[in-house]
């Protein structure tokens, strides 16, 4: 049983080189192949990333002549990243959002993978109470967040913890779940099991064959898992407009509302907080992605 | 796997993912659907009143408008998005700075909600968009992409796909890089094109990421608000209302609490039915 | 190798440090609170704006002055868009966690008073004097089973901003009756020109001058036989006006793009000279002022009906949404001394004339000091609202019936002006909202 050939991989950046056979490599049609490809990926990129380019470009806008003028390029501004900047406390806001983040997202991941792993690794007395089971968690994805909002106030205010860290942390975790599992429970299923079957007979207990054997296997679907609920919390808007009553807790998803007023909108401030917000989580989510891909290059999963 | 299986094992692994599940999923469900049966106006006094609110959303036409408009974007949704993102993830994995680009494909997935409706609607408003400005000196009339009476779902669908392209995209390229390797590279030399490859190989053995992306995308439809919020209102009088806007427009601007809990129900059973007979589906002609 | 025993030990512990943290973090995570630890007495003020300072000058000049002149109270304001904020509002109340001073719609507060959320001003108001200085209608507006829950925040002055400028560069003259309106209409639309600004994007509330059209059709003497059921919305005064409006939607007067285009939207238009008219009310005074239309700007009370029912002659000029004041500060001694101040302090003259300084007609009998090149705009507003011949009605039509009524009002008249209902339909619809009891 060798297992250096059962590793995962991401595409096929080492189809060519590895194999010793002879005289099998792309032949030229897959090379223009490829290069059309490029010109595609590269054009349908650029058309995607173009209404955010315009956000960018509206947020440098004078706030008087958003409205009317919001393509002009002769009178671009710093003023509202000023504005955004001098009005909200933002530096606090990204705080309260990283802290709220790292744990409801960790924890989130944490007991999503254990009920999944639970759900497709380990075998139950019935069968039947595992897959209800299994929908019964995922049947969470159905449901609006507005239903949520009146009873988790409540709840809330019952456990005591209104008006702390926990009264978002909580919620966030619990909503996490259903989407975690769909994601944990789907590839663990496609996921053979030898590996984990070799380091049970080599005499690991539960923990160890999660941590050690499925979890690093998992890297890709961990990241995406982590990168989803991160930017999640970072843009939940109707948990946050609810259940946050101190200012000092608020986090940056507020930041943009904060320029919404009865009758009178600052849109160029709106525009300047929404990138204020936007730029760390793509940059977040690119380191990710490189780590993600660094760990599997470098080698095979070994037992 | 049964030697790690003991019972109390299989417990304490599911536990805390159960706990707090239910009390902040199904406890919420339970209260609302309890409420589906009053009149309540959100607080002070709930008179029961059975069936009614059910029943008087049979006869209410901005209610099944809402269900038509729902149900229109996630045709075209589906039709458009799982194709597209897969192509996608297919795409941007050999080319020089693919990294870059995957990133920057995600991008709209991390714009809040309300973002994405805001800036859309300075790109669709038929009067002052950029695209009818654009189609203006063409002599295209101005087309009532958003606020018309016919165009808005179309146009939430395409926002929609805009925004969640990068988040398909993403799920099917964890998918792709989790494809056992050996095989891939079987296929590979035994000198399939890359379209064979890709049809017969790896969408069959993708089966398990298309679900997960199409369960995603349908539950994701079905709760679309801010998008159309902010394009339109919901308006012209509801006319291109989704259904938890509709719900949204009940429960909180006409504080008939009791009314938008049955919609919220009907969303809830709606979304979970859908998702369900798309399985069953996919099960049935065994492909993704 | 890890025995089993090692492993289940290693798990409680992992399951322990993970919990204990949670716990660690939800009392360690946020503080804040009433901090009354310097001898200061606080009341949280919570209003539908998440700037005030920036979106709501005069209730923050107020406050300023207001904490200036009682040091010892701290007013802890707060707020969030209107949306948001009702939200906020509806599920506090059902668990009884209101702010003590709070602005909410009129008949959303009813509710609560209806669920005994609300303290009752009355004997406040009328120990501190304040009640005699308030209009009777505004009074008798907020008043319900005996108790007054609610007091005037600013006032709604509703009209239409007429830029005189447009019309002169056009050969017209400001209209007096509503065939002046749609000729005025038909001229500015065959140069292209909006003649009234209107934005019905998540802004449906916004037919401000519309609503004034149902007073002129007979409403106030409708409504107490439509509200019991001897009458119906659906009758032929007002579907005339429905007509009106649909003429008004023809001769072209409206914007294309009235569905997407937010409230502020159609300020912005009207404050650019893209439109010359703008169905707005006195708030709007301030913009309209800095901006480049001022000095060309009237208020209008809107055009009278040859066909109408009853006096044509109205100006709106009611009490806007109130502020009311949770039922736990009655019990609060020191809270409640607060309140009461700033009760006494908000209704008196200075603060009125705070209010009139930052662009507000005052709420109370008070006659203001106003400058009338510097503040022409609401000058002319004020003007109209004190001229003698003209009268308002007791209140604006929606303030009189329930939040899905209104809201059927509102996508009534909307949806004539969009052209998706007829003049029957829209008052059906009214009706349909009526009889869902």
């Amino acid at each position: 049983m060798s297992l250096t050939t059962r590793s995962p991989r991401d595409g096929a950046a080492r189809d060519v080189s590895t194999t010793g056979r002879r005289g099998t490599r792309p032949t030229t049609p897959g090379r223009r192949h490829l290069l059309a490809a490029g010109v595609a990926a590269y054009l349908v990129t650029f058309l995607i990333v173009l209404p955010i380019l315009w956000i960018a470009l509206l947020s440098l806008q004078p706030s008087d002549t958003i409205l009317s003028d919001p393509f002009s390029v002769k009178s671009l501004t710093f003023g509202n990243y000023r504005d955004a900047i001098a009005s909200l406390p933002l530096l606090q806001m990204y705080k309260n959002t990283i802290i709220v983040a790292a744990i409801s997202v960790t924890a989130g991941a944490l007991v999503s993978f254990m009920a999944s792993f639970a759900l497709t690794r380990m075998v139950f007395r019935r069968r039947a109470a595992q897959s209800s089971l299994r929908f019964y968690l995922l049947a969470g994805l159905a449901v609006p967040v507005y239903v949520l909002l009146f009873p988790i106030y409540r709840l809330d205010l019952a456990l005591g913890i209104f008006g702390t860290y926990a009264a978002l942390i909580l919620p966030y975790i619990a909503v996490s779940i259903p989407f975690n599992t769909l994601l944990l429970t789907g590839f663990l299923r496609e996921f053979p099991t030898e590996l984990e079957e070799a380091a049970i007979m080599d005499g690991a207990g539960l923990f160890r064959v999660c941590w050690s054997v499925v979890l690093p296997a998992m890297r890709p679907v961990l990241a995406t898992v982590f990168i989803f609920n991160v930017v999640y919390v970072f843009n939940e808007f109707p948990f946050v407009s609810i259940l946050i009553n101190n200012p000092d807790l608020a986090t940056v998803s507020l930041a943009v509302s904060r320029f919404q007023g009865q009758y009178t909108v600052n849109y160029g401030g709106m525009m300047a907080a929404a990138t204020l917000v936007l730029l760390p989580q793509l940059v977040i989510y690119a380191v990710f992605q490189r780590h993600v891909i660094a760990g599997l290059t470098a080698g095979a999963v070994k037992g | 796997m049964i030697w790690i299986s003991s019972r109390w094992k299989i417990a304490l692994m599911l536990a805390p993912a159960l706990i707090l599940f239910t009390a902040f999923f199904v406890y919420p469900v339970g209260y609302a659907i309890a409420y589906s049966f009053t009149n309540s106006a959100g607080f002070g006094a709930a008179r029961f009143v059975g069936f009614d609110n059910y029943v008087s959303l049979k006869g209410d036409p901005f209610f099944w408008q809402s269900v038509r408009n729902t149900l229109v974007i996630l045709a075209v949704s589906l039709i458009i998005l799982l194709p597209a993102s897969f192509g996608l993830a297919l795409l941007l994995r050999r080319i020089k700075g693919a990294g870059a680009l995957r990133a920057l494909v995600f991008g709209p997935a991390i714009i809040a909600p309300i973002l994405v409706g805001l800036i859309w609607v300075f790109i669709l408003d038929p009067r002052v968009g950029l695209v009818n400005r654009l189609l203006e000196p063409l002599g295209v009339g101005p087309i009532q992409w958003i606020g018309g009476n016919t165009l808005t779902p179309y146009a939430v669908s395409l926002v929609f796909i805009w925004s969640s392209i990068g988040f398909a995209m993403t799920i099917f390229y964890a998918g792709l890089q989790l494809l056992p390797s050996d095989i891939m590279e079987a296929v590979q030399l035994d000198g399939a094109t890359a379209w064979q490859r890709v049809r017969h190989v790896t969408i069959p053995m993708m089966r398990e990421t298309f679900a997960i992306v199409a369960i995603l995308l349908i539950t994701n439809v079905f709760k679309i608000f801010e998008l159309v919020y902010m394009l339109t209102g919901g308006g012209p009088v509801h006319r291109s209302e989704t259904l938890v806007s509709y719900m949204y427009f009940v429960t909180f601007t006409n504080q008939r609490y009791g009314s938008g809990m049955a919609i919220a129900v009907v969303i809830f059973v709606l979304g979970g039915v859908t998702s369900l007979a798309y399985l069953a589906l996919a099960r049935r002609r065994n492909i993704a | 190798m890890f025995g089993p025993h090692l492993t289940t030990r290693r798990r409680i512990a992992g399951a322990l440090l993970i919990v204990s943290s949670l716990f660690a973090v939800a009392a360690c995570g946020g503080g804040g609170g009433a901090g009354t630890g310097d001898g200061k007495t606080t009341i949280a003020l919570s209003m539908q704006n998440p700037d005030v300072k920036t979106a709501d000058p005069a209730t923050w000049a107020i406050i300023q002055a207001f904490e200036k002149a009682n040091p010892d109270i701290h007013v802890d304001v707060s707020g969030q868009a209107v949306a948001e904020h009702l939200q906020r509002l509806t599920i506090a109340a059902q668990s009884d966690t209101l702010p003590d001073i709070f602005w909410v719609y009129k008949a959303t507060a009813e509710d609560m008073l209806a669920g005994g959320r609300l303290m009752d001003l009355k004997p406040s108001l009328d120990g501190l004097g304040v009640t005699s200085h308030l209009p009777p209608s505004t009074v008798s507006n907020f008043t319900a089973d005996g108790k007054i829950f609610g007091v005037p925040y600013q006032g709604l002055l509703t009209g239409l901003w007429v830029n005189t400028r447009i019309l002169a560069d056009n050969g017209l003259q400001v209209p007096k009756t509503f065939d002046d309106l749609v000729n005025v209409a038909k001229t500015l639309k065959s140069k292209g020109i909006v003649t009234i600004s209107d934005g019905a994007n998540q802004s449906s509330f916004s037919v401000w001058s519309f609503l004034v059209w149902l007073d002129r059709f007979g409403f106030e003497d409708k409504i107490g036989g439509i509200l019991d059921g001897s009458q119906s919305y659906n009758n032929q005064d007002f579907v005339r006006m429905y007509q009106h409006i649909a003429e008004l939607r023809d001769a072209g007067a409206f914007a294309t793009n009235v569905t997407t285009q937010t409230y502020q939207q159609a300020v912005d238009q009207y404050l650019k000279g893209k439109a010359a008219m703008l169905d707005a009310g006195v708030w709007a005074a301030g913009a309209i002022q800095d901006s480049a239309v001022g000095a060309d700007t009237i208020f209008w009370n809107g055009a009278t009906f040859d066909d109408g029912v009853g006096d044509q002659n109205i100006v709106m000029n009611v009490a806007s949404a109130p502020l009311v004041v949770d039922h736990k500060v009655a019990d609060d001694k020191s809270k409640l001394a607060a309140v009461k101040k700033f009760l006494a302090f908000y209704y008196g003259d200075e603060a009125q004339q705070l209010l009139v300084d930052n662009g507000q007609p005052p709420v109370t009998d008070y006659q203001p000091k106003i400058d009338a090149t510097k503040q022409s705009v609401l000058k002319s507003a004020l003007d109209v609202a004190n001229d003698p011949a003209l009268k308002s009605p007791h209140t604006q039509p929606d303030l009189v019936v329930s939040t899905a009524v209104a809201s059927a009002m509102y996508d009534s008249i909307y949806g004539v002006i969009q052209d998706q209902l007829s003049p029957d339909e829209a008052a059906a619809l009214v009706q349909k909202a009526l009889d869902a009891k």
